[in-house]
């Protein structure tokens, strides 16, 4: 618990650092958001008049502190692209890549953990090398083009899936959302169920492992609470380090399924220069990816009782 | 108008093809919306997939094409364009009376429009919406700036009062930033109300989830009788070409905005889909900034425009899905005129001006685009290569969307690829913004100073007789290509795919559409 307390407080200074690096590296990049706005109508004075509401007339550092005074207060500040609240901008897309990011991950464990064991059950055999070579192919598919296949045969021919969206209610989005979570999902696979594998095996070749047989215990339970238990810490490193890439990451799987999750916020924001958005996105990323690490940790030290967090 | 193209666009498009290329088949011919489909059946919920979101519903102050469009489907103008984008007809306004002086006009309301609270519209209400308007400093305002005063003296008639004579005052009426709001916004704050804003169109507001899905719902006391047919349209935001059509192909949505090109030639064959084409005025050139050597000299110009080869362009960037340009106005426009030659493709005649030019040996120069398009990518190595014959060496500099636009609006670039659409059915607006270098974007930010071609744009935009005025706007015509201000590339139609039980829609040249016609059979 103290060492949860102690990470928790850690990120009051990783906030501060994604903050300044953030407002001033979107600030100082040439681009004006007057210019989105206004398009091609982008006069001397309709850009003067746009900046003077936004307040993006004042100096930098005197609009940081109106930044930094709005977030203290719990107020992300306006979009200047939509005019809206950014806070209502996050909170309607954010839940969009939570499903996204979450859904993937338990597909990518349900997928790698019994195809793990099938490879390691049989070291060098021929269900090893399949189950080795065959989830390499995923991970070199792009991912647009992984989803556009899926979308095409299970969607379009057999309409077993929405082609896109979100859904409505908890079935609904299950739904809706197993496509695209099985896109990332496949991307991932490769990585886990090669480092699952691996662990799987040293651990096979432990010496109370060749104990547990002797004393006849069956071969499901032996992997299942044996092996796997004592296998499987690696690889929730390795799954939590690409949770950690995959927030942000997820534009382009939300692009092809048309889902309004915060990656393709970030994007747009970006390119509009819309200051409030693209800050309050990369504050919120900065948390998520600490908070993932977090939890990393804490199931590291819940799977194995001898790690201690000093 | 504002066209974005998102960075995954170009991503995804090119390698996905292959996908899609295999699931078209068979043979159905390709045609409008069907006008023999029988008669209109009310109801229905039709979606519709945009390759990008809206991003205000405020009337005043927004130049987001997609904004426009949808907020066409809530408020209504005096008056509107005409299907063939030539001319306008009386919408909410039935006529006009004018003054001698052509200074004062007295439009009459139709009897019996309702909001879609179902409050009547007055008078007042169109002063207030025509005054908010005019006050649109950042917005708007200036497309209205022939106005001197709005008055409402019955409540069923407005009196426009002008400056000056102003021939282009009804196409201006007809802009969709002058549609008629409540007055005083029916009691709510003006950023109360565009969230969520109230008129007298076929439909009224439903929700907007952002970045998602823009749903309006059918308005109860519309004025035309028995439409509109639909329950409801809803707007979605996919900006992935693939993933609106197999969206079309699923039957998850009923109309896909601007597929890509590479995939016309398919659709019109693919069963169950209607492939059309509606003109349009996009036209896309490539401009040249005067303020840079050597592009003040008439000649570099004339050689540059002369040794584009259109024909490739257009195939390589619409597969063969449109027209070389002749003329700064494309052919819907009121006044165009299609007896210009302009400059087409003549690679001796552009030798012979760049030997003319002051620079006979050639030069180097930077043609700068905004990253994520890949159209304007290929016409950009197109131009590469044409111009090479002529000793001029072209770099490609692309930029972010935002960055490139800025520079190109601050005048930090030697040539650009550009397009412009008509927000009005008259020439005026865009004449003034192209030709005017006193305008506020300064000749189209090419710095084209012919005070003969300003002189005449002012002349016209006064003039009241069309046989007047057509003579003047064909000299203007004429002078715009001699003077080669801009490369006029191409004129591009707007590509719709719907669903096979879509019927009534049309796209008119500005590139709007009357949801309130459309309907859907079983």
């Amino acid at each position: 618990m103290a060492f949860v307390i102690h990470r928790l407080v850690l990120l009051v200074p990783t906030v501060l650092g994604v903050t300044i690096i953030t407002f001033f590296m979107i600030h100082l990049i040439p681009g004006d958001p007057a210019r989105t706005i206004l398009g091609i109508h982008a006069t001397p004075r309709a850009i003067a008049i746009l900046h003077a509401q936004w307040g993006l007339n004042r100096p930098l550092v005197d609009q940081y502190w109106l930044y930094m005074d709005r977030l203290v207060h719990g107020n992300l500040g306006q979009s200047l692209y939509y005019g809206t609240g950014v806070a209502g901008l996050i909170t309607s897309r954010l839940p969009v890549t939570l499903w996204l990011i979450i859904y993937a991950a338990i597909l990518a464990v349900v997928i790698s953990v019994p195809l793990a064991i099938l490879a390691a059950s049989r070291k060098d055999g021929i269900r090893d090398h399949a189950v080795r070579l065959i989830p390499l192919l995923g991970l070199g598919m792009p991912a647009f083009w992984l989803g556009l296949i899926l979308q095409s045969e299970l969607s379009v021919r057999y309409r077993l899936f929405p082609v896109t969206g979100y859904g409505t209610g908890f079935a609904g989005h299950l739904h809706s959302m197993f496509l695209p979570s099985l896109t990332v999902a496949i991307a991932l696979c490769p990585v886990i169920i090669r480092s699952l594998r691996a662990s799987m095996l040293d651990v096979l070749g432990a010496e109370f492992i060749t104990t547990a047989r002797a004393k006849g215990v069956p071969a499901t339970r032996l992997y299942i609470r044996h092996v796997l238990r004592n296998a499987i810490i690696p690889a929730v490193t390795v799954l939590g380090i690409n949770i950690g890439f995959l927030i942000g990451g997820t534009l382009i799987v939300e692009q092809v399924f048309g889902l309004p999750g915060v990656g393709s916020l970030l994007i747009q924001s970006i390119f509009a220069r819309d200051f409030p958005v693209v800050q309050a996105v990369a504050l919120v990323f900065g948390i998520m990816v600490v908070l993932v690490n977090l939890l990393t940790d804490v199931a590291y030290a819940t799977l194995d009782p001898r790690v201690r967090f000093d | 108008m504002i066209h974005r193209t998102a960075l995954a666009k170009v991503l995804i498009t090119g390698s996905a093809l292959g996908v899609l290329a295999g699931c078209g088949a068979g043979a159905s011919s390709s045609s409008s919306s069907s006008a023999t489909a029988g008669s209109p059946v009310q109801g229905g919920n039709l979606v519709f997939a945009n390759p990008q979101d809206a991003q205000s519903m405020n009337e005043t102050n927004v130049f987001d094409n997609n904004s426009i469009w949808i907020l066409e489907q809530i408020t209504q103008p005096l008056y509107t364009v005409t299907n063939n984008g030539k001319t306008v007809m009386p919408w909410l306004a039935t006529g006009y009376t004018e003054s001698a002086n052509k200074l004062t006009y007295t439009f009459t309301l139709r009897s019996g429009v309702k909001f879609s609270t179902g409050q009547p519209i007055t008078s007042a209400d169109v002063k207030f919406s025509l005054e908010q308007t005019m006050a649109a400093a950042a917005g708007w305002g200036y497309i209205d700036a022939a106005i001197k005063s709005v008055g409402d003296p019955t409540p069923s008639t407005v009196v426009v009062n002008l400056k000056y004579p102003w021939a282009p005052l009804l196409a201006d009426l007809s802009l969709f930033a002058n549609g008629i709001v409540p007055n005083n916004f029916g009691g709510k704050t003006a950023a109360q109300f565009w969230q969520a804003p109230v008129g007298t169109g076929p439909f009224k507001w439903d929700y907007w989830h952002k970045g998602q899905a823009l749903k309006l719902i059918r308005n109860p006391y519309y004025w035309q009788k028995g439409k509109p047919y639909l329950n409801s349209v809803t707007w979605t935001d996919v900006p992935s070409d693939n993933t609106r059509q197999l969206q079309i192909k699923g039957g998850q949505a009923q109309i896909d905005q601007f597929p890509s090109w590479s995939t016309v030639s398919s659709l019109k064959t693919t069963p169950g889909v209607n492939m059309t084409l509606f003109d349009s005025t996009e036209t896309t050139y490539i401009a040249f900034n005067e303020q840079v050597k050597p592009f003040q000299d008439v000649h570099v110009r004339q050689a540059i425009s002369l040794a584009l080869n259109r024909s490739s362009i257009i195939s390589a960037v619409l597969f063969g899905n449109g027209k070389p340009a002749n003329s700064l106005f494309p052919p819907q426009v009121p006044y165009y005129d299609p007896n210009t030659p302009g400059l087409q493709y003549n690679l001796a005649a552009a030798k012979q001006q760049m030997a003319e030019s002051s620079v006979p040996h050639g030069f180097t120069t930077t043609l700068l685009l905004p990253s994520g398009n890949s159209d304007y990518a290929t016409i950009a190595t197109i131009a590469q290569a044409d111009l090479k014959p002529l000793g001029i060496n072209v770099n490609i500099q692309t930029l972010d969307p935002n960055t490139a636009n800025g520079n190109f609006q601050s005048l930090k670039y030697d040539m650009f690829v550009s397009l412009w659409t008509m927000d009005i059915p008259d020439p005026d607006e865009l004449a003034t913004f192209a030709l005017n270098p006193t305008s506020g974007a300064k000749s189209f930010f090419t710095t084209y100073d012919n005070p003969t071609v300003v002189q005449d744009v002012k002349k016209a935009e006064i003039e009241q007789q069309p046989s007047v005025r057509q003579a003047l706007y064909n000299t203007i015509q004429t002078d715009a290509a001699d003077g080669a201000f801009m490369a006029f590339l191409y004129y591009s139609p707007y590509a719709y795919v719907t669903t096979s039980n879509v019927h009534g829609f049309l796209v008119t040249p500005l590139g709007n559409y009357h949801m309130e016609d459309v309907w859907l059979s079983s």
